[in-house]
């Protein structure tokens, strides 16, 4: 499954590489196994889709790959680094300079404001002009009348903006986002998924997706399929058919 | 950092329900504890200023040897900063206009009395006032039933030795008018500058010199210090809490002060626990956020740390601005009480308690389950992580039991009383466990239905983590509010059980034998019965198995009645109030051995056998110790250290009766037809005395229940925070419920019914609980008697049950109003 040097871009080593990843849960009776024998390879710049059906593994395959997880077996290497081997700590100081997330239920916080929830990524970071950056992406995301709302006061579509705009607000090098129209219908997600595609075009970021959208997955570079833990890439077997 | 900040501003806590309940939590303890411990200083204050009365100053100094003692040593007190003041008394005839009589002399000097007031009356027409004076050189105050024996009348003259005084005033209340045997004729007081021109008081006269002291409490001890090495064994050195009668209700009420602090101290720290578990708990989602947004777990810790620094600010700040009021206030009413007003008393000292209080609060009790906020999975933003089993919590508990045990120990600096709280609580626990696993047994078969009993009970089952732990809390919390009112009940009960509205408040002394069926005739003719009169005999305990008795005791042991000739007494059954602890009373018929009060012998170190010498005038009697007893020192009754067998040792000595009885204020003109009749018995009239100890104890009675109405304040914080932990779980149910077509009676019905059933089994154990502990209190702490308090025991459970149902009827509430649809929204 090793498809790398076909999307070499910018740089010779990739931006995220999985090595044997496994993962396992222990329940009461059995050890329960959720990835198996995973290896994966994402350039900078690709857009990813992991596609699959509920309980295939794809939201603990995103966990391990954004490093929130760590594998029972094998190495996740995102920028270079091995963050399967990093401590937590230096994991979220990692993620903090070099990844963005957005989520199915975006993950707001309720008590501040859209323009405050863009920029506590950016205060996290140290970013001493957080605030200047938000407003900019906050209007960027069509939200720029809307910076002291709070979540309740915004529709799902709206939230998702702000999400959007707070993952992009770091700059990030790699961007994980989980279900990110899952909860939206299908015009609102199809404006969120527009925007996000757009931003990812413009900032050049890499984007690795969890998503049932097949409209959605098909706007990425590269699909990946998931099935009971184990990962396949369609797409790329076609084009090595073809 | 603006948004980070934000996010961990005290506003934006405030509108989250659980930090709300955490900073009521803590604002009440730092309110209870602070205004508790302000208080009890300006009580403890008030009550020894107002006791200090009784000696009109803050100590005295006795001599009882007929000679004044040194000037350097007054000289030396007023070095010191103290006031001083002297007072001479002996007993001497005067003559009035036509007849003699034998009267106490209270000879006092301008600044009597230094504490406290003199009652007098200084016309004819009855109006009295209160004076801080005694009467001025070459005037006289007397007694009024003098008026009537010595056919005087204001302005009158009066005799005494050469020397001949003005009656200016009557005499109606002394300040120090204690309960002295020496004191047994009536009262005139007059100016100590006149006493040498009586020329009444010569060498080797039967005079008591006695110098006042006044002062602050440190200056008081340092001069006593410098004191006690020159004192002679005539020499007695008196503060008010050497009085035994006051200073019992004065202990008592400090201990109940004290006790009450520390249930509100656990109260407030029960709150605190509950409401911080639960805001982490809820604050799980926000860190896992964080985390993911790269903030690393010191970071957080960090965070949370600040959060809870400032939440110890507001609620320091909080509990000291309603803690100052409230205060106020009970000051205000103790003035109302005492019928004057009262120098408030703001003592820094009482603060640290309150802070203190505070912090252990916040780190023993709120810290714990925030410090594992650290270890949540950033993972949880992808997916809902297993929640807390509970295990984590064991160290929360053991550093929150330690934590209790610490701040209670300090707060009270009682074992016993440490002990008998943790006790109480461990075999709440215990039970708890215990019941809860019969209950949940028992409730396993119950199946859902459509009846409200049904659902009731399947709530209780569904949610039996969350019931039992609620229970626990309830039934703690019950247990302490329970334990404060049955120890308050029992206290103020005991109190007027020792002073009931007849308690005696007249001695009759003096009564030669021949006359005691008289004089017993004579009030029972006047519907004024007598209580038991005893006869007493004047002798001094001079050896301890053949040994001088001062030899044979620690030097480190001033034990007052070594210094002073003892009552003694025989009779043939212990009063009522006296109780054998050791040893038995003497058979009928038998004639050695003598009785010995148990406080004193436990200071002699007296042991059953031990034989005893007394000098009786010039006769010399020993006996062994056969029966060691109990006195009830406040009973108002003749009580004697030492009692022997009637046909004993004292029976052949010359010996004068004792009895009390109680004479109303408005038949009191019936002494004088006495005094006239049985002009050698003494009258000692005590009623005034009384009154104030009755007044002591109103005050305290009142301090005890504003205290208690705050503590039981404190008691609802802990249900609020108890309910509004599982809030949104039940709003959401109930939303869910009413989804699915549950009829909001229905509804209202189960829930209404499943607290209450959660209340009554609560108050169940609560109660019983707290019965275990006040039997500890009782017994080891109160000094009283214990016994069930069914009034408590029954009624508390059905309160607890029905005020549960209201709360859950209460959190039911926007289940009802809102649409469901809506409701389910917000809870999302």
């Amino acid at each position: 499954m090793d498809q790398t040097t076909e999307f070499s871009q910018t740089e010779d080593s990739p931006m995220l590489r999985a090595s044997d990843l496994t993962h396992q849960v222990n329940l009461e009776t059995d050890p329960l196994t959720i990835l198996q024998g995973v290896n994966l390879e994402i350039n900078r710049g690709e857009s990813v889709a992991i596609v699959g059906r509920s309980g295939s593994g794809k939201t603990t395959l995103l966990g391990l790959l954004a490093g929130l997880d760590t594998p029972s077996d094998g190495t996740v290497e995102l920028d270079g680094a091995v963050i399967s081997r990093l401590s937590e700590d230096e994991r979220a100081r990692l993620r903090a300079s070099r990844v963005g997330f957005i989520f199915q239920s975006f993950q707001l916080l309720p008590a501040l404001s859209a323009l405050e929830n863009v920029m506590l990524p950016l205060e996290l970071a140290g970013i001493e002009s957080a605030e200047s950056r938000a407003r900019e992406l906050l209007e960027r995301v069509g939200l720029g009348e809307r910076l002291s709302h709070t979540p309740r006061q915004l529709s799902g579509g709206e939230q998702q903006r702000v999400a959007i705009a707070r993952a992009f607000a770091s700059d990030p090098a790699v961007l994980f986002a989980d279900e990110p129209t899952g909860n939206l219908d299908n015009r609102t997600g199809q404006a969120v998924s527009d925007l996000l595609m757009d931003l990812n075009r413009e900032q050049g970021t890499t984007l690795i997706m969890v998503t049932h959208d097949e409209h959605l997955a098909a706007r990425c570079g590269r699909q990946l399929h998931i099935e009971a833990g184990i990962l396949t890439e369609p797409e790329a077997a076609r084009e090595l058919a073809d | 950092m603006a948004a980070a900040k934000k996010l961990m501003s005290v506003r934006r806590d405030w509108r989250e329900r659980d930090v709300r309940v955490v900073l009521a939590a803590l604002v009440i303890a730092v309110a209870t504890v602070a205004t508790i411990a302000l208080f009890a200083s300006q009580l403890q204050r008030t009550l020894v200023s107002s006791a200090s009365s009784f000696l009109a100053a803050d100590r005295q100094l006795e001599a009882e040897n007929g000679r004044p003692v040194p000037s350097e040593w007054i000289l030396e007190a007023q070095d010191r900063g103290l006031e001083t003041g002297r007072m001479v008394e002996f007993s001497t005839m005067v003559f009035g206009n036509d007849a003699f009589q034998l009267v106490s002399v209270k000879a006092v000097s301008d600044e009597y009395p230094l504490r406290g007031e003199v009652e007098v009356q200084q016309d004819r027409d009855g109006n009295r006032q209160m004076v801080a004076n005694g009467p001025a050189p070459g005037e006289v105050w007397i007694n009024p039933r003098l008026l009537n024996l010595l056919q005087l009348d204001i302005g009158d003259t009066l005799e005494v030795g050469n020397r001949e005084l003005t009656v200016s005033g009557l005499l109606i209340r002394e300040p120090d008018g204690g309960f002295r045997l020496s004191s047994l004729a009536p009262r005139i007081m007059m100016h100590v500058d006149d006493v040498d021109s009586t020329g009444v008081v010569q060498e080797g006269s039967r005079v008591e010199f006695i110098y006042l002291f006044a002062g602050d409490e440190a200056s008081l001890e340092a001069y006593y210090q410098w004191l006690e090495p020159k004192m002679e064994p005539s020499h007695e050195w008196e503060g008010v809490r050497d009085g035994e009668t006051f200073s019992r209700s004065l202990e008592r009420a400090e201990r109940f002060l004290l006790l009450g602090g520390s249930l509100a101290v656990l109260l407030a720290a029960v709150a605190v626990a509950v409401a911080s578990r639960q805001y982490a708990l809820s604050q799980r989602d926000t860190v896992a956020l964080l985390k993911t947004l790269g903030l690393p777990g010191p970071g957080i810790g960090r965070l949370y740390l600040r959060r809870l620094a400032l939440w110890g600010l507001v609620g320091v700040a909080g509990g000291l601005a309603l803690a100052l009021p409230l205060f106020w206030l009970l000051v205000q009413m103790l003035a109302d009480v005492l019928e004057r007003p009262i120098d408030v008393y703001l003592d820094p000292n009482a603060l640290a308690p309150a802070l203190l209080t505070a912090l252990v609060s916040l780190f023993a009790f709120a810290y714990p389950p925030i410090r594992r906020l650290r270890r949540v999975p950033a993972m949880r933003v992808l997916r809902a992580q297993p929640g807390e089993t509970g295990r984590e919590a064991i160290p929360d508990l053991v550093i929150a039991l330690v934590a209790i045990f610490g701040l209670v120990w300090m707060y009270a600096g009682e074992l016993t009383l440490v002990a008998a709280l943790l006790g109480g609580l461990v075999l709440l626990l215990g039970v708890l466990a215990l019941l809860g696993w019969a209950l949940m047994t028992a409730l396993k078969g119950v199946s859902g239905g459509g009846n409200a009993w049904r659902l009731a009970l399947v709530g209780l089952y569904r949610h039996r983590q969350a019931s039992l732990a609620q229970m626990a809390v309830f039934a703690m919390t019950l247990m302490l509010a329970a334990t404060l009112v049955l120890v308050r009940t029992s206290l103020l009960n005991d109190w007027q059980a020792q002073l009931p509205a007849d308690a005696p408040n007249h001695f009759l002394i003096n009564i030669g034998p021949e006359s005691v069926d008289q004089v017993e005739s004579f009030w029972a003719e006047r519907d004024a019965p007598l209580e038991n009169v005893y006869p007493m005999v004047r002798g001094r305990l001079v050896e301890l198995n053949g040994q001088p008795v001062k030899e044979a005791v620690s030097k480190d042991e001033r034990i007052n009645a070594l210094n002073r000739e003892l009552n003694l007494t025989w009779m043939a059954q212990p009063p009522e109030n006296n109780e054998i602890v050791e040893g038995r009373w003497f058979a009928r018929g038998e004639t050695e051995g003598v009785s010995v009060e148990a406080e004193l012998a436990g200071r002699l170190g007296l042991e059953l056998g031990d034989r005893l010498t007394f000098t009786v005038g010039s006769e010399r009697v020993t006996e062994p110790v056969t029966s060691i007893r109990t006195v009830q020192w406040d009973s108002m009754k003749p009580n004697f250290y030492m009692a022997f067998p009637p046909g004993g040792a004292l029976s052949d000595l010359p010996a004068t009766w004792i009895t009390s009885f109680y004479l109303p204020e408005d038949r009191k003109t019936a002494l004088n037809a006495f005094s006239r009749q049985f002009p050698t018995v003494s009258v000692l009239e005590v009623d005034h005395i009384i009154a104030r100890i009755q007044q002591i104890v109103q005050q305290v009675t009142q301090a005890i229940e504003a205290i208690l109405g705050l503590i039981l304040a404190a008691a609802l914080v802990v249900m609020a925070a108890v309910v509004s932990a599982t809030l949104r779980d039940r709003q959401r149910e109930g939303a869910l419920l009413r989804t699915l077509g549950g009829q909001q009676s229905l509804l209202v019905r189960s829930t209404m019914l499943e607290f209450a059933l959660l209340g009554f089994f609560a108050g169940v154990l609560g109660v019983l609980a707290a019965e275990g502990a006040v039997y500890v209190l009782q017994s080891r702490m109160f000094e009283g008697t214990f016994r069930w308090h069914w009034e408590v025991i029954l009624p508390i459970p059905f309160i607890s049950a029905v005020l549960l149902a209201l709360f859950g009827r209460w959190q039911l509430g926007p289940v009802l109003k809102v649409s469901p649809m809506l409701l389910l929204r917000r809870l999302e």
